[in-house]
């Protein structure tokens, strides 16, 4: 997964429920220095808790105006949630290139 | 007549109480000794196609997967608390910092308590999958349930030749085999396969910690270190503790989720692992507290039963002194 172009990522899940795998997978996908390039907030709801999990990220303001995408984690797997954030940040790659940085 | 053999002088005195044996020494070309008696009655025992300590299992032991199956198995048996957590690409250098600064807390309160237990309590990463059947095997199957191991055993010297055996082949569906690994426990463990708590949590980059007893106090030592939150589970000041306060630990801490736990087999999320840890004074605090909780009922329940007596007896007192109040003034009326 291209994460370079990544500037914030929240999430919000509970670990009790299946979508909540998307969530977590796509938080062990980000680099081991990803805390010091992005802000990641985490919040892990509780067992009882009803409310969906999801997933919303935004993207470098600097190369594009700072585009903002939310996943819908219940419907979307990991699979489909790289697929996305990939389509996006191959846009970006193109973009950077182009612009000669 | 004379020994045939020459025995040298020196040796001479040896032989002088053994006379059986200077006999033998005389013939001994001529007789071969025979078989002890009881191998002419019984025959060596069957030969077993594998060790004792290696029967065979459902899937081929010399498998790290197997291995790790069985250390999981053993692992979730001895352990009544055991914290999950993510990991999310930690480095290596990070999750030793962590595993420095977990120690030393739980040392602490070692200290405090006078137990021993920090050597015993790790965090280590686990492999999901793996984990999970283990979990399964380790609570739905109890080999005490199960027919026992086929008596007579093969390997052991007392068997008998002619006695039927069940398991001198490498089968592994012989349902004799009792062992964590065998096809028994598979199948034994397969039908709840979907059903447990624990299976939405068990995906991922996983790690466990895990305590040989239910102790909160080393629980919430080991909480305020890895998931931190005031004011029950505040992290240890940077006064007291600077090492805690390494970018290496901090830079670990924040990607280290805690998930959930599992308490003597029940299945607690954040709160409830929180919960746990909170309880003050630990195990002998809670029995203390249950005491105290079961004397106050008692006290309530003795009163209750008292009342309706004790009532009875204030007024028929009130009512006894009424009359001898009355014969007195009557008395005093009289005379």
């Amino acid at each position: 997964m291209i994460t370079k172009h990544i500037t914030e990522v929240t999430t919000r899940f509970n670990p009790f429920t299946k979508p909540s795998k998307t969530c977590r997978v796509f938080l062990a996908h980000l680099p081991a220095n990803a805390r010091t390039t992005m802000k990641i907030n985490t919040t892990v709801l509780n067992r009882d808790s009803q409310e969906p999990s999801f997933l919303a990220l935004k993207f470098n303001v600097l190369v594009e105006d700072g585009k903002e995408m939310q996943l819908d984690t219940e419907k979307l797997n990991i699979n489909d949630v790289v697929e996305e954030v990939d389509r996006h940040s191959r846009v970006l790659n193109r973009q950077a290139d182009l612009a000669g940085n | 007549m004379a020994p045939r053999l020459r025995i040298c002088p020196q040796c001479h005195h040896f032989l002088k109480h053994q006379p059986v044996a200077y006999k033998y020494l005389t013939t001994a070309s001529a007789i071969t000794p025979a078989a002890p008696p009881i191998q002419m009655t019984s025959s060596p025992p069957p030969i077993a196609r594998y060790p004792r300590n290696q029967p065979p299992s459902h899937k081929p032991p010399e498998f790290r997967k197997s291995q790790l199956h069985r250390q999981y198995t053993s692992l979730l048996r001895s352990t009544p608390l055991l914290l999950l957590f993510q990991h999310n690409n930690l480095k290596a250098t990070e999750w030793m910092s962590i595993r420095r600064e977990l120690h030393s807390a739980l040392e602490k309160v070692d200290h405090d308590l006078s137990t021993n237990l920090a050597p015993a309590i790790k965090i280590q990463a686990i492999q999901a999958g793996i984990f999970e059947s283990a979990l399964l095997v380790a609570e739905h199957y109890h080999p005490e349930h199960h027919r026992p191991a086929s008596k007579p055993h093969p390997t052991d010297p007392s068997t008998q030749s002619s006695a039927s055996l069940a398991n001198t082949t490498r089968n592994p569906a012989d349902p004799s085999l009792t062992h964590y690994l065998s096809r028994t426990a598979h199948d034994a463990a397969a039908p709840f396969k979907k059903h447990h708590p624990l299976r939405p949590l068990l995906s991922g980059p996983l790690a466990t910690i895990t305590f040989p007893t239910v102790t909160p106090q080393h629980m919430r030592a080991a909480l305020s270190i890895l998931a931190p939150k005031a004011p029950t589970f505040a992290a240890p000041t940077r006064r007291a503790n600077p090492g805690y306060y390494d970018a290496s630990v901090q830079h670990g801490l924040q990607k280290l989720m805690l998930l959930g736990a599992r308490v003597e087999g029940r299945v607690f999320d954040r709160e409830g692992a929180r919960w746990v840890g909170g309880i003050e004074g630990g195990m002998e605090g809670l029995r203390g507290l249950l005491v105290r909780v079961l004397g106050e009922v008692g006290a309530g329940v003795t009163g209750a039963l008292e009342g309706m007596g004790r009532s009875l007896w204030v007024t028929v007192e009130g009512r006894r002194g009424m009359l001898e109040e009355e014969e007195k003034k009557r008395g005093g009326e009289e005379s």
